[in-house]
C-alpha cells in the first residue's frame, strides 16, 4: 500500500489563510455513519499490541479511503502540505471514560516554533462529541505563541479557547504545535478520538485553488477567533509570514513596520511596505 | 475590651493604675487576650492562589486567562470569560487578593519572540483551615 497520496485541493487562499491565522480547520460530519461505527468496532475488537496506538487500522483500505483520504479533509491537507503528501504511519487512540477533568494545556512533544508547515496533526471523532464529552479544546492562533508544555501546567480557562464540539464523523486539522488539551467532560460513557499526522514530501509552493478575489496586498490578516495575547498586529505578521512560507516565497517576507504591510486598516491608497515579488 | 488591641488594653491599664483603679482582674484580661491571639496564630492556614493572565502589565487590563487554587482545590474557572470571578487584576486586589508575582518584564522585552500567555500575575489569599 502506497502511503504517498495526492488529490484535488479543497481550499482556496482564504481557507489556507484561515489556517495560517487560527492554526486549525474543522470539517464537521464528513465521514459517514457507517464508517464511524465500523471504526469504533474495529478499534474495540482489534486493540493490537499497543492499545493506545492502533496503527494497524491504517492498513485497512476502507478506513484509509473514507477517513484518511476523505476528500474535504485530505483536499485541505493537500493545500497545506503540497502534492504527493505522506499519509499517516502512526495512529493514536485518545479513548477516555467520561467524566474526566480537563487535561493540562500543552503542545505535543516535538513541536517546533516558526512559519514552516511540514506536517499536520489531525483528529477524527467517530462519534458525536458535544461539550459534555470533553472534545479537544484548542486555542486559536496559539501555533504562533512560543511556550513550552512544561510551562503551561498552570493555565486554566483562556479567553477565545474553542471546544471542537462536533457531530460524528468530524475531522479537525491542526498545526502540530497548536496549544490544546482534552476538554473537561461531565457526561458519561466512552469518548473516542483518533489522532494522526500527514507529512510534506515536496517543497512549498501554491497548492490550493486560486480565488480571483484574493489580493495579497489588500487583506486583513488579523486573527478573528481569539483575542491576541501579544503586541498589536503581531498576529497579522505571523499569519502573513506563514502564508508566504506556504507559497514558497518566504524569502520575500519583510515587515517594513509602522502602518506598512501587512498591518490591517481602511486605506485610501495602496499600502506601503508591500514586499517585492509577493503578488 | 476583648476586641481592643493589646496596646489599647495596656494603655487602659496604665490609666486605671494612675487613677488607682487597676485590678488583678484587669491585668489578667490582658494576659488572656495575648493567649487568645497566640492560639489564633497557631492555627493551620492554607494558601489560595489565583493565576491571571493579561495583555499588559497594567492591573486594570482585561483578564485573558485564569486558574484558581481555592481551599486546596484547583479550578479552571467558568468556560465563558464573561462568568469569570474577576475581569481585571484590580478587581481581585479589591476583593482581598494580594499580588505575589508581577509579570517578569526582563523576559518580555524581546519583540522577536512571544512567551506564553503574555503578562502573568499570581495572587494569594490565606484562609484558616
Amino acid at each position: 500500500m502506497s502511503r504517498i497520496y495526492d488529490c484535488p485541493p479543497s481550499l482556496d487562499e482564504f481557507g489556507v489563510i484561515d489556517f495560517c491565522k487560527n492554526g486549525y480547520l474543522l470539517f464537521p460530519g464528513v465521514v459517514s455513519e457507517e464508517i464511524n461505527e465500523r471504526t469504533i468496532e474495529f478499534i474495540e475488537k482489534n486493540p493490537g499490541p499497543v492499545d493506545y496506538e492502533p496503527s494497524h487500522i491504517l492498513d485497512e483500505d476502507w478506513f484509509v479511503k473514507n477517513v484518511i483520504c476523505q476528500p474535504d479533509a485530505a483536499g485541505a491537507v493537500r493545500c497545506l502540505l503540497g502534492r504527493d503528501f505522506g499519509l499517516p504511519i502512526l495512529m493514536s487512540s485518545h479513548r477516555v471514560e467520561c467524566p474526566q477533568p480537563a487535561q493540562e494545556w500543552h503542545r505535543d512533544g516535538g513541536s517546533k516554533w516558526g512559519p514552516q508547515v511540514n506536517y499536520l496533526q489531525v483528529f477524527y471523532y467517530p462519534q458525536e462529541t458535544p461539550a459534555e464529552m470533553g472534545p479537544t479544546e484548542l486555542l486559536p492562533g496559539s501555533h504562533h505563541l512560543f511556550s513550552l508544555s512544561t510551562l503551561m501546567g498552570h493555565y486554566g480557562s483562556i479567553a477565545g479557547a474553542k471546544y471542537a464540539e462536533c457531530p460524528a464523523g468530524s475531522i479537525v486539522i491542526t498545526a502540530y504545535n497548536i496549544w490544546h488539551r482534552r476538554g473537561k467532560s461531565t457526561g458519561s460513557g466512552v469518548r473516542h478520538n483518533l489522532k494522526y499526522n500527514y507529512w510534506r514530501t515536496t517543497t512549498p509552493g501554491p497548492s490550493w485553488k486560486h480565488n480571483p478575489d484574493f489580493d495579497i496586498t489588500d487583506y486583513d490578516w488579523r486573527i478573528t477567533e481569539a483575542p491576541t495575547f501579544r503586541q498589536q498586529f503581531r498576529d497579522s505578521f505571523d499569519a502573513a509570514e506563514m502564508f508566504l512560507w506556504l507559497s514558497g516565497r518566504h524569502d520575500k517576507f519583510k515587515v517594513m513596520g509602522g502602518q506598512g504591510w501587512p498591518m490591517p486598516g481602511n486605506r485610501l491608497e495602496r499600502q506601503y511596505g508591500i514586499p517585492e515579488g509577493i503578488e | 475590651m476583648k476586641n481592643a488591641s493589646i496596646r489599647e488594653q495596656v494603655e487602659r491599664c496604665i490609666e486605671e493604675f494612675r487613677r488607682g483603679e487597676l485590678t488583678e482582674e484587669g491585668l489578667q484580661g490582658v494576659l488572656d487576650s495575648i493567649d487568645r491571639r497566640r492560639e489564633r496564630r497557631g492555627r493551620k492556614r492554607r494558601q489560595d492562589l489565583l493565576y491571571l493572565q493579561t495583555r499588559s502589565t497594567s492591573i486594570d487590563y482585561p483578564v485573558l486567562g485564569m486558574r484558581i487554587l481555592e481551599n486546596g482545590k484547583l479550578w479552571d474557572g467558568p468556560r465563558d470569560p464573561e462568568d469569570w470571578p474577576y475581569k481585571t487584576v484590580l478587581e481581585a486586589v479589591n476583593d482581598g487578593w494580594r499580588i505575589i508575582k508581577f509579570p517578569e518584564m526582563a523576559l518580555l522585552l524581546d519583540e522577536s519572540r512571544s512567551f506564553g500567555l503574555a503578562c502573568e500575575f499570581i495572587l494569594e489569599r490565606m484562609r484558616e483551615v
